[in-house]
């Protein structure tokens, strides 16, 4: 038998951007629930929040560049205003959330460059604070300290690209007393979580510092008290100290999935993950209900708002498939955006822009002004669909905002993964 | 500066490093030549099968009993780089029931060792074989990992003096019109030039064999190109090779290989050897097929597609006796008796399976020009790594791994490559090239196709000052560019993901 339950908002995906657009709808006091079939992609991504890093160049100023944006674009369709909110918004809850003073760096008006495990660099708005020391490198020598039973980040690639890039970089090894010969940076984040391993550490690393203003780290200072963790690093060490994203597990990106987590919880939603969307049903064009299928019972799910988040092809919400069609797994809402069927679907250029990529997880998404969701019911491929009451009525902040911006994390940011360090002819 | 040998080999697949490892046990001094990588043209592009006969036993008697031959002396001298997987003929319900008769008479006929078994039991082997399957027969087929093999034997022929020497392309053979010398070879890496100098000079290049002889002044070595397409899914859906019981034809076998399974192949003309061409309806039509075996194989994974090109030869003259007495299945021609050009052998046509025997039949004759007799001994004597005698099991590398949990650091997980093997290899091979490491190691083969190890092995790369930062960025893009290249036209389902 299937069991029923009804919510204002459910929302489906557990991503930066669902958990976000829970999260704001449930402190408005919506009665909230995050489906999800799994965690986001946050422990793969380098947790930084980047709105928009590159159009044709890297982009610095974020005004002129969203300003500069085409019209079908959907930060055209929410402006600055929203995109600043969102922002604001997300650091207030970072600053709240339960890592004691962790928080995100950035004037949310300008990119700041942080390099990449490769030492290549790259825009974004806002940087955990366990990476913002690198804006000191410019200020002398830095050292970037590999662990060796680390495989997931390679010290000296790293300072070398940084040495191409002008800076003054040189690359060492520590072998802190580990109890294997392979660990990932999460089993080095927890180590240093332990204020007496952490001692240890900084001893196997203080004597390469030299003269050098700042020590870049794999990014695995702390997972659950991360503030103290560089506090006591930046300390013991004399210098500034900041984390550069590896290979994954991504420690940063397991944080920001703690926190909004964390805050989705305290205002109220409900998180369950495990639960795939299975089937929904529609009255009209308006989705009623949605099921799940989760540890061995059916579950269905009505509400007045139905937030798909997701994602696209990367979490299989969106499938191409072996025909070469593509499908909304989820909800089956129309896609836009796609090549032609027989046009071309990838370059055979890695490096080049791929045409199916790219338009299918963009066009995805339809706005109205104001962030609102689209609520026309002609408007039948908006990823948002509400029944009943309107938005407005339920106050100022619609799921959307954080939606987008946090959606800005991949695809609206332009994000360009491996192309990012190859486009400039470094790693 | 000019080296000397008594064997120049052109060509560094399959055949030539197994020409090389024949005339090294029997005591010639060899020196070989190959324009890549040891075996990244046809032989490192094929499907992976150790054929038990069974495919040729209808349509080509004389490949089968080949086959049934190399098959029994490959998975036993070669052991380590042969899983004995198996083999199944079955009858679904697209194949014609009559065909099974005839494959019974052919293996009775060849000796390819082909008992009936009752369907349920196939199915029972194998649960995702189309449920529809009216008859099934086993056969000994196995597969191959054709790079330990081409491997094992450099490290043999290297350990008996040879010079193996990838990435020298023949830049001229030096001849008289009357007898080929040996060749100027080019250094494709640092562009240096150098001559060798050798009694007798074979060419194994395959599907290239055409080109090569006309450097020496010969015309009429006419080879076919045959491309196939090969796709890989993500997993072993199925443990057992696993034949149409029809006359082969696109699409009807797939070869469980190492992590992922392989299906198998298409076969279109093409003029050009170096053709990688992989067109969207040959993998539409492959798929189409594979789900006639495997139902629900289009809704798997796959991983990755490539071609590869057969050398299927046509001699232009035909009517000359000298190529009478060698099997059909592959070509070795005296250039001597064909042409009046002397010390000069092509060895040609054929398949994986019978790579041993090709090169036996190669340094037979290079004994006679030479007027030396020394037997062949590639039939007993094992490869390096193969004196046990044991074949390779899947779970071998993961038994190390466990082995050793705790004090051995993993690059790649999906093929379960350790760091001090890839140290290993980067300082064996001395390559820059990510790509050549994969096909030593498996690096980057499996489901994350590189995801995650290149990234490290790029890295240790760097640290073991292989190369500098700008050179280990473009390694990097390399590899991910030859990767795309077999990726994009699989990209749908999982493998967009």
């Amino acid at each position: 038998m299937t069991e029923r339950l009804h919510f204002d908002v459910v929302v489906i995906g557990a991503g930066t951007a669902g958990l976000a657009a829970a999260t704001r709808a449930a402190q408005d006091g919506a009665r909230v629930a995050v489906l999800a079939k799994g965690i986001g992609s946050t422990h793969l991504a380098p947790g930084t929040i980047d709105v928009l890093g590159y159009r044709s160049e890297p982009i610095t100023e974020l005004a002129p560049a969203i300003a500069d944006l085409p019209a079908d674009h959907p930060y055209s369709a929410i402006r600055e205003l929203v995109i600043d909110d969102a922002l604001s918004w997300f650091e207030r809850t970072v600053e709240q959330g339960r890592l004691p003073g962790y928080r995100y760096v950035g004037d949310r008006r300008a990119n700041r460059l942080h390099p990449t495990a490769l030492g290549a660099l790259r825009p974004s708005a806002l940087v955990p604070e366990t990476m913002a020391g690198f804006e000191h490198v410019g200020d002398g020598p830095v050292v970037i300290v590999g662990v060796s039973c680390l495989r997931d980040f390679h010290q000296d690639p790293c300072a070398a690209n940084l040495r191409a890039a002008g800076l003054d970089a040189r690359a060492v090894t520590v072998s802190p007393e580990l109890e294997r010969a392979d660990m990932n940076a999460l089993g080095i984040a927890r180590h240093l979580d332990d204020v007496d391993w952490r001692s240890r550490f900084c001893a196997t690393v203080r004597p390469h510092i030299g003269g050098a203003t700042a020590v870049g780290l794999p990014a695995m200072l702390g997972l659950n008290d991360p503030h103290r963790v560089l506090m006591d690093l930046q300390h013991q060490l004399g210098c500034w100290v900041f984390e550069i994203p590896t290979v994954p597990p991504s420690v940063p990106g397991m944080r920001l999935y703690e926190i909004l987590a964390g805050a989705l919880r305290r205002a109220g939603g409900r998180l369950v993950l495990g639960a795939e969307v299975v089937a929904h049903a529609r009255a009209e064009d308006k989705v009623t209900e949605v099921s799940t299928r989760a540890a061995g019972r059916d579950l269905s799910y009505s509400a007045d708002w139905f937030v798909h988040a997701g994602g696209g092809f990367a979490s299989g919400a969106i499938e191409l498939d072996s025909h070469w069609a593509a499908h909304d797994r989820v909800l089956d809402l129309p896609l836009t955006g796609l090549p032609e069927p027989d046009g071309q679907r990838f370059s055979s250029t890695y490096l080049d822009r791929q045409p199916m990529v790219t338009p299918v997880s963009r066009s995805t998404v339809s706005f109205e002004r104001r962030g609102s969701p689209t609520s026309s019911s002609r408007a039948r491929h908006c990823r948002v669909r509400r029944r009943g009451r309107s938005c407005q009525r339920r106050g100022s902040h619609s799921p959307a905002p954080a939606t987008l911006r946090s959606r800005s994390n991949s695809v609206l940011a332009e994000r360009r993964r491996l192309r990012e360090p190859c486009r400039s002819g470094r790693a | 500066m000019t080296r000397t040998a008594d064997l120049l080999v052109i060509g560094g697949g399959a055949t030539g490093v197994g020409v090389a490892w024949d005339a090294t046990l029997r005591g010639l001094s060899v020196i070989l030549v190959e324009r890549k990588d040891l075996a990244e043209g046809t032989s490192g592009r094929f499907h992976g099968l150790l054929h038990s006969g069974g495919r040729y036993a209808v349509k080509d008697p004389n490949a089968a009993r080949e086959c049934v031959a190399e098959n029994r002396i490959v998975r036993r001298v070669a052991a380590d780089c042969v899983e004995d997987t198996g083999g199944l003929f079955v009858t679904t319900p697209h194949d014609d029931p009559a065909f099974a008769d005839r494959l019974v008479a052919g293996c009775a006929a060849t000796g390819v060792d082909c008992e009936e078994i009752d369907p349920g039991e196939a199915l029972r082997r194998e649960p995702r074989l189309n449920p529809g399957i009216s008859r099934a027969f086993q056969v000994p087929d196995a597969n191959i990992d054709v790079w330990k093999t081409v491997w094992a034997m450099t490290r043999g022929a290297r350990g008996r003096g040879a010079e193996i020497l990838p990435y020298h392309d023949v830049v001229a053979i030096r001849h008289d019109g009357a007898a080929v010398s040996g060749a100027r070879v080019r250094d494709v890496r640092t562009g240096e030039e150098r001559e060798i100098e050798a009694a007798v000079t074979v060419n194994a290049t395959g599907a290239w064999a055409g080109r090569v002889a006309s450097l020496a002044g010969i015309d009429g070595v006419r080879i076919l190109p045959g491309r196939g397409i090969m796709v890989a899914l993500g997993h072993r859906v199925l443990n057992t090779v696993v034949n149409r019981c029809q006359m082969p034809t696109d699409g009807d076998i797939i070869v469980p290989i190492r992590t992922v399974s392989v299906v198998g192949t298409t076969d279109q003309n093409t003029d050009n050897p170096d053709d990688e061409t992989v067109p969207q309806q040959e993998i539409d039509a492959m798929l189409t097929e594979g789900e006639k075996l495997v139902p629900g194989l289009r809704d798997g994974r796959a991983l990755r597609v490539w071609a590869g090109v057969r050398p299927l030869f046509e001699d232009a003259k035909a009517d000359d006796s000298s190529s009478r007495d060698v099997t059909r299945a592959h070509a070795l021609l005296d250039h001597a008796q064909r042409d009046d050009v002397d010390r000069f052998v092509t060895i040609t046509g054929g398949k994986l399976t019978t790579f041993r025997l090709m090169a036996q039949d190669t340094v037979d004759a290079v004994c006679r020009k030479l007027g030396v007799e020394r037997a062949c001994t590639t039939d007993t004597e094992p490869l390096p790594g193969s004196e046990s005698g044991e074949n390779y099991r899947l779970g071998a590398r993961l038994a190390r791994k466990e082995a050793a949990l705790v004090s051995e650091q993993m690059i790649c997980e999906c093929e379960l490559v350790p760091l001090a093997k890839l140290k290993d290899a980067l300082n064996d091979t001395a390559s820059t090239v990510l790509d050549d490491i994969r096909r030593r190691l498996r690096l980057a083969m499996g489901p994350c196709q590189g995801g995650f190890c290149i990234y490290r092995a790029a890295g240790v790369m760097h640290e073991l000052d292989h190369l500098d930062a700008s050179q280990a960025n473009a390694s990097l893009r390399d590899f991910l560019q030859e990767r795309w290249k077999d990726l994009w036209p699989v990209l749908y389902g999982d493998q967009l993901r």
